[in-house]
């Protein structure tokens, strides 16, 4: 029984499962550090993928098309940042309209741009290629699954001892944690608050955004309506149980990554797919039940007002 | 005398000017225009046929019909919000309710009298006890409702799809949904406008109910004080923990007599992944906060936002551009008006803010 369900092909549909959660919630878990709650990793996901494809179909190439997901993360989040730090409005509602937003824009912008309704396919759309890296990709069983992979998948992976560097051993991290952390503090020692949140916001964005382009050009090489599908949320949920630390975050994405993949090998085993597609939510409510110690903040931040 | 009432006319249109909704109503307008414009269509065309489609011929019912889920959840959502509960979850008790009441709907013999009215009390019942999970989640686990009312509207669709594909399914039609409702079962309609269905009234008199209890009676007090300022309610007295599962559950309840409504009224058949594709609990949401959770200004607001969706649909038959704008243009004036934007010169962004309207939509 277990032999026919854990094998390579398992971990493999789990990796690809994992990297666009990863992603974004890496960008929420520097909003988090930085003290700005960012819960519109939903909708940047959604816009990312959107203009992932959008940008890819008009150049043919799928560099462009990342560098579409980046810019439309980005500029979604920029909205956030001005919202929520410049005009201090609420991050719950601003994030919210916007995941709404996202919505409502790239449903309308399908059929008036492509003239498609519901998905986008075409062969001008370039999606990423698998890169199989020398040497790492031939190790048995860890090669196949981690080492022949789209270019974003690495980056992905790459970020987690990278932005562990970055927040922990570097001045530009403490500065920005000390923001999240004693913004009074910080602003004394003439660390400016809103530089710091901008910049966390719209990495946030960006990241979130290349989380959407390994949706549409990695995963699957089309755009759906509301492909994001939850994994947004999701990735807020990673960074809450990941206690917005690199490698909790990464074990997070991986848990709920593998609820999915299994999710898909049970379709397979005969399964309704309207269950399995509820195993990755459920397996993050069972996950918050057990690690509820933590979320004193979220609480404080969402009921006391 | 005259000149009174004048400098009142003139000071409230000066304010109403002022009001960072009115400017935010202005800056969506202009950025759909633009949207439109940008993308090869013709924004003045797409406006005209928006307006007419909304309030000329069938325009008219179908903003009545519509606005009676759009007023529906906003209603639900604003109890939640009033007393700082921020229940994302309206959709899932939406639908769970929904496929209850269409249950008893279509399986329950009897006579229409006892029928509507049961299905309807089903599809409370059980959006309630949908609305219980996150309320016992946040008061005995402490997990915050904002996520887990979220996440259980993915389980929700995953519970009423497997049951209409498994259990309920009609094979007398390709779709994937149940058997229609019989005649006698259907939510009746007035012989008004060309045929409203009767829930309107239903969800009038919720509003006029929710008015007089925020207004009249100590509990909409209580409600209302739990919202502003958990820790000093707990102080003052009031069991937290107890409103939060109240206003659950009657936050619940209403969302299943809505999802009732849109099966037994509307729809008449319960289609698997049908009653989430309009996006009525999201739309009640971003209609909540432009009212400020207050029933009147939701009833007013809901029937402007209706309108938009009815004029979109006509402006996507008529001139091409699709209705998803209507859903561009409601986002950006929540996303515009929690930013605070308003016309003002010389103004900078405060922690203070007089404007009673702005401060409460800023804050759920």
């Amino acid at each position: 029984m277990f032999e026919q369900i854990l094998d390579a092909a398992l971990f493999d549909s789990a990796t690809r499962a994992m990297i666009p959660i990863l992603l974004a919630a890496l960008g929420g878990m520097i909003c988090e550090r930085a003290g700005v709650f960012q819960i519109a990793l939903e909708g940047i996901m959604l816009a990312g993928a959107f203009a992932a494809v959008a940008g890819s179909y008009l150049a043919i190439s799928w560099t462009l098309g990342v560098v579409f997901g980046i810019a439309a993360g980005m500029l979604i989040s920029l909205a956030l940042a001005y919202g929520t730090v410049t005009r201090r409005g609420d991050p719950i509602v601003l994030g919210i309209a916007l995941n709404l937003l996202a919505m409502g824009l790239t449903g309308f912008l399908l059929p008036q741009l492509f003239d498609v309704r519901g998905v986008f396919q075409h062969p001008r759309i370039d999606g990423l290629d698998r890169i199989a890296i020398p040497v790492l990709s031939d190790i048995p069983w860890v090669g196949p699954v981690l080492f022949d992979n789209t270019i974003l998948t690495y980056v992905a992976l790459l970020l987690v001892p990278g932005l562990w560097v970055l927040l922990f051993r570097t001045a530009i991290g403490l500065r920005l944690r000390g923001v999240g952390e004693r913004p009074l503090a910080a602003e004394t020692l003439g660390v400016s608050p809103t530089v710091y949140k901008y910049g966390a916001v719209l990495a946030s964005g960006a990241l979130a955004g290349l989380a959407g382009a390994q949706l549409s050009l990695g995963n699957v090489v089309q755009f759906a309506e509301n492909m994001s599908s939850g994994r947004g949320w999701v990735a807020v949920v990673a960074v809450m149980l990941g206690r917005a630390h690199p490698v909790g975050v990464l074990a997070a994405a991986a848990l709920f990554a593998l609820a999915e993949a299994l999710g898909f090998r049970f379709q397979g085993n005969g399964l309704p797919v309207q269950i399995t597609d509820a195993l990755p939510f459920v397996v993050t409510l069972l996950a918050l039940i057990i690690a509820r110690k933590r979320f004193a903040r979220l609480l404080d931040l969402t009921t006391a007002a | 005398m005259l000149e009174r009432v004048l400098n009142g006319v003139g000071d409230m249109s000066r304010r109403a000017v002022r009001s960072p909704v009115t400017f935010s109503l202005l800056f969506a307008f202009a950025l759909a225009a633009a949207i439109v414009a940008v993308t090869g269509g013709d924004p003045l065309a797409a406006g005209g046929e928006m307006f007419t489609g909304a309030v000329t011929g069938s325009g008219l019912r179908n903003t009545l019909g519509r606005s009676v889920p759009i007023i529906g959840m906003a209603l639900a959502v604003s109890i939640a919000f009033r007393s700082g509960i921020i229940n994302l979850g309206g959709e899932g008790q939406m639908v769970i309710g929904g496929l209850a009441g269409t249950i008893v709907a279509i399986y329950v013999p009897g006579p229409g009298y006892v029928i509507v009215p049961l299905a309807m009390l089903a599809g409370a019942v059980v959006g309630a006890v949908w609305g219980l999970l996150p309320a016992y989640g946040q008061t005995w686990l402490r997990l915050p409702i904002l996520i887990t009312s979220l996440l259980l509207n993915y389980v929700a669709r995953a519970i009423t799809g497997y049951l209409v594909r498994f259990q309920l399914l009609d094979d007398a039609v390709t779709l994937t949904s149940t058997r229609q409702v019989p005649e006698t079962a259907r939510m009746p309609k007035m012989p008004i406008f060309g045929g409203v269905s009767l829930s309107l009234i239903l969800v009038i008199v919720l509003v006029a109910l929710l008015w007089m209890v925020y207004t009249r009676s100590v509990a909409g007090y209580e409600s209302q004080m739990t919202g502003f300022n958990m820790r000093s309610a707990r102080y003052g007295g009031i069991d937290v923990e107890q409103r939060t599962v109240q206003v659950m559950v009657v936050a619940g309840a209403i969302g299943g007599l809505i999802g009732t409504h849109l099966i037994i009224g509307e729809a008449l058949r319960f289609i698997d992944g049908e009653l989430v594709l309009a996006g009525f609990a999201w739309t009640g949401l971003l209609v909540s906060l432009l009212a400020v959770n207050r029933p009147i200004p939701i009833f007013i607001t809901g029937m402007f936002f209706s309108a938009l969706q009815i004029g979109g649909l006509a402006m996507q038959r008529n001139a091409g551009v699709s209705w998803r704008l209507s859903q561009v243009l409601q986002a950006v004036v929540i996303v515009a008006v929690a930013c605070r934007l308003a016309i003002r010169r010389g103004e900078r962004p405060s922690t203070e803010v007089s404007d009673a309207e702005s401060a409460a939509v800023g804050e759920v």
